[in-house]
């Protein structure tokens, strides 16, 4: 019943073969490629490739002492931290936002980062944790898509990709990596969204949002989600959801990275900045309902005074 | 926070399990379905640590597939309960345990009798008339252990129930659960195991 | 010393053969035949079934093996070897829908059971697998039928109809004068049994099909259904003949008639 332990059991006649070629010191990795049937997990099946560890004794809790920044300010690595990512599924595909502002602790360590990787023409992955985790990681993704898609003469399915990267972190779970990514694309079922996060959790679903301001772009967000969205409409819902979560969250802001993605792969859209969102709106875009998204930009000139009629109010010209 | 059901009538294990997939304090998905078929007469029910459950899950789901694609027929329920208990029971004792918790519901289609059993993440297992993990444990247990009859018209567990009236007292559990619980899950998926197979049911 | 010629049987001898890859070939020749037909949207394994003695069970013996849901194959060659194979294909089935979600393609688990098949002529200590086999199913999200073959040396190949094991040359034959694309369920199925009766002589017992329409649809048509069948081939055969004997009949009349009327002109 121990099936899949098949090949790395010890009496199997491949397990003879590995050991001649242990035995010979012939290039496992070379006669894995060669024989080319691994769908591109070749190297998943023969164990995740090597990842360079600390030389100490328990990496995990080396890295958890030298990295919380909550328990110990002062402490010597800080990791990148706190974002507002978002992505849903609607009639005309996926739209994907995020903010791009990465925080060091309290410092905002950049404003300009590109939170949204482009893991081939049909594949995006969003950026929310470790940004190195993630940058790393999505981009090693993008190079076995790429090989899947030389073995198979076929593109890899948004499952398939999500699933690769959701087995390789788990492979890592409770080793210290940190992300929170959405994984989204095209394929033969159409367009597809998978939530892949460190814990080794992998979700499919229409619509989500990762990071420290996922719950006000939530709140922008589900309140205006249709599955017949217009891409005009569904883009401004983007735009305002991470506005939304850049004007409230701390952590997220600086501008937005908006792109959209169609049956013949993803494009960007543009990028906007939050502070100008706030006071000016996206500006001449399709589907913007024109002026600022502020509250108060919004509200401007306008009163909850209710002065009785002929009593001039406040708020009465 | 994950919750789930199960318990056996008459010819059938009724199994529940609530749809959500929560981080910290957001629900990232609404429509999650915990309970896997793993062959013609036979379901389980998963909760625990993320990632560890899903993982786990399609494991057992794959290897009992193979063990009917070999074999022509699939493991009866308590072969194959003892079987992923083993395989728990030996990750407990690797370098990186799966921390998940099961209910295992079958129908033994060649003694005529349902089976379901309470595994938890340490490698327990018990066969069961009825069983919850999670919170709704605590709430759930000593309804159904209550002898029937006490109410009127009431039901609580019986072996030998027919399958509404299984299912009303599911609804017991879980409308005890909304009732109580600080933070209740809006939808369960319950799915049945009888002698026609498995099968899905709206409540 | 590590690296000597003598560590594994399937070296080159001098004018590039690998001899035990061709003994291999030779083993799957002496196996019973197998044929695989692809029709517009079905595809058909028939195999020559061994005639079982008078006290074994036959249901013992199978030559046609289901991978997955979706996909079946059949060998010719030896029927241990070939055990072996099927298992290690059904677990990378399995495999497959555990790393990737999807089920595998026909194409896939060719490569892969071919991928083995190689490896098995390159290795030390190993021989290679004393057969051939035809892969038959269909693709996830797919409605055409796929038909592949693999080969001891680790060759793979995709077909219209093609036949293994022995007298395969004649089958194969056989199917290249008769197969037609765009078949019908039954005309796909008749040409299978057809086919197999070219080097099955003793008729539907001895014959086993099976048939997939869709994916995941697959069926083994029963004794009499194939006794139906090969019924059938007979009667055409026989009008055939019939017609055959009754032309010949009229053209020999025809020729006695002139040469009576030449000879008459003559006299």
């Amino acid at each position: 019943m121990n099936s899949f332990l098949t090949r790395y059991s010890s009496t199997t006649p491949e397990a003879d073969i590995r050991k001649a070629k242990e035995l010979y010191g012939e290039d496992e990795d070379f006669s894995e490629v060669m024989w080319g049937s691994t769908g591109g997990f070749g190297n998943l099946a023969s164990g995740v490739p090597m990842f360079k560890l600390p030389s100490v004794q328990d990496p995990s809790s080396f890295l958890r002492m030298h990295t919380d920044d909550h328990a110990d300010p002062s402490c010597r690595i800080k990791i990148k931290h706190g974002t507002t990512t978002l992505a849903f599924r609607f009639q005309g595909g996926v739209i994907v936002a995020v903010d791009s502002r990465a925080t060091a602790g309290s410092y905002v360590a950049s404003g300009t980062v590109k939170k949204v990787i482009e893991i081939n023409p049909y594949l995006l992955g969003t950026m929310a944790g470790g940004a190195a985790d993630c940058q790393y990681w999505e981009t090693y993704l993008g190079i076995q898509c790429r090989l899947h898609e030389l073995r198979n003469r076929e593109r890899i399915s948004v499952a398939a990709a999500s699933k690769y990267l959701s087995n390789l972190v788990y492979s890592y779970k409770g080793m210290g990596l940190s992300m929170g990514t959405m994984i989204c694309g095209w394929d033969k079922t159409g367009p597809a969204i998978f939530y892949v996060d460190s814990d080794g959790t992998r979700l499919k679903g229409d619509l989500f949002s990762v990071g420290s301001g996922s719950t006000f772009a939530y709140g922008v967000l589900d309140q205006g989600y249709r599955w017949d969205l217009t891409d005009e409409e569904a883009q401004e819902l983007g735009r305002r959801s991470i506005y939304a979560a850049g004007h409230r969250d701390a952590f997220s802001g600086n501008t937005v990275n908006l792109y959209h993605v169609k049956q013949d792969g993803w494009k960007f859209i543009g990028n906007y900045d939050v502070s100008e969102l706030h006071y000016n709106g996206p500006g001449d875009v399709p589907g913007a309902t024109g002026g600022g998204y502020g509250y108060d930009i919004r509200v401007a000139g306008r009163t909850s005074t209710n002065a009785p009629e002929g009593e001039a109010g406040e708020g009465q010209a | 926070m994950d919750i789930s059901f199960a318990l056996t009538g008459k010819g059938y294990v009724i199994l529940a399990s609530d749809t959500t997939a929560a981080r910290s304090i957001v629900k990232m998905k609404v429509d999650e379905d915990k309970i896997k078929v793993l062959s013609p007469h036979l379901l389980m029910a998963y909760s625990g640590e993320p990632g560890d459950t899903v993982q786990f899950a399609e494991y057992i789901e794959r290897n009992i597939r193979l063990y009917q694609i070999r074999n022509t027929y699939a493991l009866r329920p308590p072969s194959a309960a003892s079987w992923i208990r083993r395989t728990l029971a030996d990750s407990l004792r690797s370098r990186k345990p799966y921390a998940v918790n099961l209910l295992i519901g079958g129908y033994d289609t060649s003694t005529h009798q349902p089976h379901l059993y309470w595994v938890d993440y340490l490698g327990t297992m018990s066969e069961v008339p009825f069983a919850a993990h999670g919170y709704g444990a605590y709430f759930a247990l000593s309804l159904l252990d209550r002898e029937d009859g006490l109410m009127s018209g009431s039901s609580y567990h019986d072996p030998e129930a027919p399958l509404e009236e299984g299912l009303k007292t599911l609804r017991r559990c879980l409308d005890e659960v909304a009732k109580r619980l600080v933070v209740t899950p809006e939808k369960y998926k319950v799915k049945v195991v009888d002698k026609d197979g498995v099968r899905e049911i709206e409540i | 010393m590590s690296r000597s010629y003598d560590r594994a049987l399937t070296v080159f001898s001098p004018d590039g053969h690998l001899f035990q890859v061709e003994y291999a070939l030779e083993a799957v020749r002496k196996g019973t035949c197998a044929v695989g037909v692809r029709g517009k949207d079905v595809v058909v394994l028939g195999v020559e079934k061994k005639s079982v003695l008078q006290l074994q069970d036959p249901r013992t013996v199978r030559k046609v093996a289901m991978l997955d849901d979706h996909v079946c194959l059949a060998f010719a060659g030896l029927t241990a070897d070939g055990r072996v194979l099927i298992d290690k294909a059904r677990i990378e089935c399995q495999s497959h829908r555990l790393t990737v979600e999807d089920p595998v393609t026909v194409e896939y688990i060719t490569r892969h059971i071919a991928g083995i098949q190689q490896r098995y002529t390159q290795s030390g200590g190993v021989r290679p697998f004393g057969i051939s086999t035809l892969i038959v199913g269909f693709d996830p999200h797919d409605t055409r039928p796929r038909l592949y073959q693999t080969e001891p040396g680790g060759i793979y190949s995709a077909w219209k109809a093609n036949a293994i094991g022995r007298s395969s040359k004649t089958v194969r034959e056989f199917l290249e004068k008769n197969h037609k694309d765009d078949m019908s369920r039954d005309d796909t199925i008749k040409l299978t049994v057809k086919s197999l009766l070219e080097v099955v002589q003793t008729g539907a017992k001895n014959i086993e099909i099976s048939v997939m329409e869709s994916y995941g649809k697959i069926t083994s048509l029963d004794l009499t259904q194939i006794e139906a069948i090969v019924a059938e081939i007979e009667r055409e055969k026989e009008a055939e003949a019939e017609r055959k004997r009754s032309r010949l009949a009229a053209t020999a009349a025809g020729q006695a008639a002139m040469s009576q009327a030449a000879g008459g002109s003559g006299q």
